[in-house]
């Protein structure tokens, strides 16, 4: 955690926030597919690594043009994702998440020792910064779109049975295995399309950037905003990385604030800024026309 | 005409036989019963036909398909819909959307197709709208389309479970307990559903305790006691056996 | 030689032994993660570090910094956990883990203002520099504290759990709040016991850590809150004589892979321990794990 702040503190002066925001939101995204699907797996910093170094290498070293290294990316992301869905598909809870976790971690440590290749903790540099802010952002939106279409047809419809409800999922027909393979592919694409972007606006690449730190940043925007809309985790991103902004004047305190801000969203809106507010807006409207209707409710 | 058959199906967890092996034929345009006293094996019967246990003997047969092995979700594609004893909707979602989910075995769009939202995908999701609108208008739901279904009453939510069952469109549809917690008056609606559901073709298998629900519409009932069958026949036979009598203990005048 | 390592591996076991069994003890009784753990540590060390400069011996520092630890962890539970124990269970698991997120980075931060970012040492002489022979190893006085405390603290902990009353009720409620409402047992003091002494272990283990590096700073919680789940998921989670011996067994595989690999590699051997543990035994290697279930289907 503390390493992002930080991170956003050196950056700051050089690069615009919408990046942040943009990039931010991939991740989140890419997290936010798989809680959907009722999957409580981590591992999308570790996709977004995949993705970031594939592409900074295939640029770098071996002189691609970016659109494909950042594609390359995306397909090394997907590969993990349907790799990575059979060994966590055994798994339930809690134990899906620790292996996440692992996974994360013992990529992060290959990371810093495969030197030749990555750089090692020296880090990776030199990329050339070849991404653009609008480009971040159309990527984003798209993506954002995608997800939204998705969500309204019947893998949509699938994940939500999963999430709630997975005997009766399967009771109606949903495999639950395909539905997993799904998700993890997905998580993992995006993760990899926005971690081959930030490679390449960033100049630089370092393993511990995909470390746990950013891993519970991505968990904490996802939860914060809002994790069953496409909306909600922008939300959650905008919030956590416009707040050490707002808070210039507290600096000091900026990481308490963080802090309290986690505890004080989860005790008042506990499924997040976006998603509680619109629950409580479609409640309220429900009301209404319950009333208007004349009506005793149900 | 797709028999839904129980060939010595039996189960035993561990040292513990739940149900002796014995033989059911669930047959189209029927209503068929299976009673029995708490405890007697009727839900385990029902997990095991479903898919949720392993077969400790026997086979199940549904027409050609031999769905013994088969996990819950093949079960479901084949045609089985179940209702629950606890309702189980899934309370997030909107009574139009619960319905809508029991339709996924119709689904013949191609992954992609659901993925980028092409036409072919969304003109389903329109059809499946529209059908799932024209069950809760047969069933007198059409203004709680949109609310939560957690938020319904016990009554309502039991019938948007059944039409989540029919939205599947089943072949054989097993009923766990489909009338418990209801008045008689709601009951017997259900009732006429499940006997203009049978009078369409349908094989229909309900599990229950009430006798006077039973006796009504059922055309054969198998009676379990103690994991073991020990009466079948048709609803008058078994109402007067005094086996079946004894099993329940003199309850078998009123549940 | 390998002997010096085992016995180095044993120390660092017993340390671990006293952070996971903390951990393991809110998970087996509550089901929850509690991801303040670390920042609870390193209050404990601070207090310690602080009680010590008092003026006060580290044997009696130490039980000072344990009720403190414990204090702290107890506030946290009220802050993090307690309103959100109203939710359905799916949701609040997830915010929970980022409610104790965001608390244990408001203690992380009270760390940082207090150690103005620096490291912090231990005053010379807190424990004698003398070392015996013992069996052929060479054998300092620190070590002998910790391996001491860890064990005193161990038998302590299963004294409670298994002999008192008290430590009864808490294991009879493990998970089911409601029946041990039915029971007359009140939940509220369940939960305080339960982190007050999970804090406690964890509050020694972060003095006897601050005391083995000589090092007492905002950030030491982190890796070991990690390398803890490598321990907790070895043991089995929620089993305390698990969390023992996967401690143990955790910390003589770190001391030997760093006496004998690279290390850059220790870590990523770490984890994959802890993935193809949970790929094999997920319920732990002292667990009797049920893989396939004699009554499920698939």
């Amino acid at each position: 955690m503390v390493e992002i702040l930080i991170m956003l503190e050196l950056l700051a002066p050089h690069l615009p926030l919408l990046d942040l925001i943009c990039i931010g939101t991939g991740y989140a995204l890419s997290q936010a597919i798989v809680f959907r699907a009722g999957t409580f797996s981590v591992a999308t910093s570790g996709f977004a690594a995949l993705g970031a170094y594939c592409a900074a290498i295939l640029v770098v070293k071996q002189g691609f043009h970016p659109a494909l290294a950042v594609a390359m990316g995306t397909l090394l992301g997907l590969l993990a994702g349907l790799l990575l869905a059979a060994p966590l598909a055994r798994l339930r809870g809690v134990y899906q998440a620790i292996a996440s976790l692992a996974f994360v971690e013992i990529l992060v440590a290959f990371i810093l020792y495969f030197e030749h290749l990555t750089g090692g903790p020296l880090g990776f540099h030199g990329i050339p910064r070849l991404v653009k802010p609008w480009m971040l952002v159309v990527i984003m939106l798209l993506t954002m779109g995608m997800l939204y279409v998705l969500g309204q047809g019947a893998i949509g419809r699938a994940f939500e049975a999963m999430r709630q409800d997975p005997p009766v999922a399967a009771s109606l027909g949903v495999n639950p295995t395909k539905y997993h393979v799904i998700s993890f592919a997905l998580s993992g694409a995006i993760a990899g399309l926005f971690g081959g972007l930030d490679a390449l606006r960033n100049f630089s690449l370092t393993a511990e950037q995909f470390g746990f730190s950013i891993l519970i940043a991505t968990l904490s925007a996802v939860v914060l905003g809002g994790r069953r809309t496409v909306v909600g985790p922008l939300v959650g991103v905008t919030i956590l990385v416009l707040l050490p902004e707002i808070f210039r004047p507290l600096a000091h305190y900026r990481q308490a604030v963080y802090g309290l801000l986690l505890v004080v969203v989860m005790a008042f809106l506990p499924f997040g800024v976006y998603d509680t507010l619109r629950l409580r807006m479609r409640d309220r409207r429900l009301a209404r026309e319950a009333a208007a209707q004349g009506g005793a409710r149900p | 005409m797709t028999v839904l058959k129980l060939q010595g199906v039996g189960k035993r967890f561990g040292g513990l036989q739940a149900v002796a092996p014995f033989d059911m034929s669930i047959e189209p345009g029927r209503i068929t019963g299976l009673i029995g006293p708490n405890g007697a094996g009727k839900t385990t019967v029902v997990n095991l036909i479903t898919g949720v246990y392993k077969l400790s003997h026997g086979r199940v047969l549904f027409g050609e398909q031999d769905l013994t092995e088969a996990p819950r979700h093949v079960v479901a594609r084949a045609g089985l819909a179940r209702t629950y004893q606890t309702i189980r909707l899934l309370p997030d979602a909107t009574v139009v959307e619960n319905v809508i989910i029991g339709m996924y075995r119709h689904q013949n769009t191609s992954l992609l197709a659901e993925m980028f939202g092409l036409p072919s995908a969304r003109a389903q999701t329109q059809r499946f709208r529209a059908d799932a609108q024209a069950l809760l208008e047969r069933f007198g739901m059409t203004r709680y389309a949109n609310y939560p279904a957690g938020a319904l009453s016990y009554g309502d939510q039991r019938r948007v479970e059944m039409m989540r069952a029919l939205a599947l469109k089943p072949k054989v549809l097993l009923l766990d307990e489909p009338v418990a917690g209801i008045n008689d008056v709601e009951a017997a609606r259900l009732g006429e559903i499940f006997r203009g559901l049978a009078d369409e073709g349908m094989a229909v298998l309900l599990i229950e305790h009430n006798m006077r629900f039973v006796t009504k519409l059922c055309d054969y009932v198998y009676v379990l006691d103690g994991g073991e069958l020990i009466a079948q026949g048709t609803a008058a036979e078994v109402v007067s056996n005094p086996i079946v009598i004894e099993a329940y203990l003199g309850e078998a005048v009123d549940a | 030689m390998i002997a010096q390592q085992v016995l180095n591996g044993l120390v660092l076991g017993g340390v671990y032994a006293l952070f996971a069994l903390g951990f393991t003890l809110i998970f087996g009784i509550h089901r929850i993660m509690n991801m303040a753990h670390g920042a609870v540590f390193m209050a404990g060390a601070f207090i310690g570090l602080f009680t010590v400069r008092a003026g006060l011996p580290i044997w009696a520092a130490l039980p000072v910094a344990m009720i403190g630890a414990g204090l702290v962890s107890i506030l946290i539970e009220v802050v993090a956990f307690k309103p959100l124990r109203k939710l359905a269970l799916a949701d609040a698991e997830l915010a929970s883990i980022i409610s104790s997120i965001g608390a244990g980075l408001i203690v992380l931060s009270l760390g940082q203002y207090v150690s103005k970012t620096e490291t912090l040492r231990f005053p010379f002489g807190t424990v004698s520099a003398e070392a015996i022979q013992l069996l052929g190893l060479r054998v300092t006085m620190l070590q002998l504290l910790m391996l001491g405390v860890a064990l005193l603290l161990v038998v302590g902990l299963a004294f409670y759990l298994y002999r008192t009353p008290q430590g009864r009720q808490v294991r009879a409620v493990a998970g089911n709040y409601r029946t041990a409402q039915l029971l007359g047992v009140n939940p509220n003091a369940i939960f305080y016991q339960t982190f007050f002494v999970s804090g406690a272990m964890a509050g020694a283990a972060g003095v006897m850590v601050g005391l083995a590096f000589n090092a007492v700073q905002f950030l030491m919680g982190e890796p070991f809150l990690l390398k803890a789940f490598v321990a907790i998921i070895l043991g089995g989670m929620g089993s305390i004589p698990g969390a023992l011996v996967g401690a143990m067994v955790l910390g003589l595989f770190q001391t030997l892979s760093a006496a004998y690999l690279p290390a850059l590699l220790v870590d990523a051997m770490i984890f994959l321990l802890l993935f193809i543990i949970l790929m094999v035994r997920p319920d732990g290697l002292f667990v009797q794990a049920v893989t396939e279930s004699p009554t499920k289907r698939v």
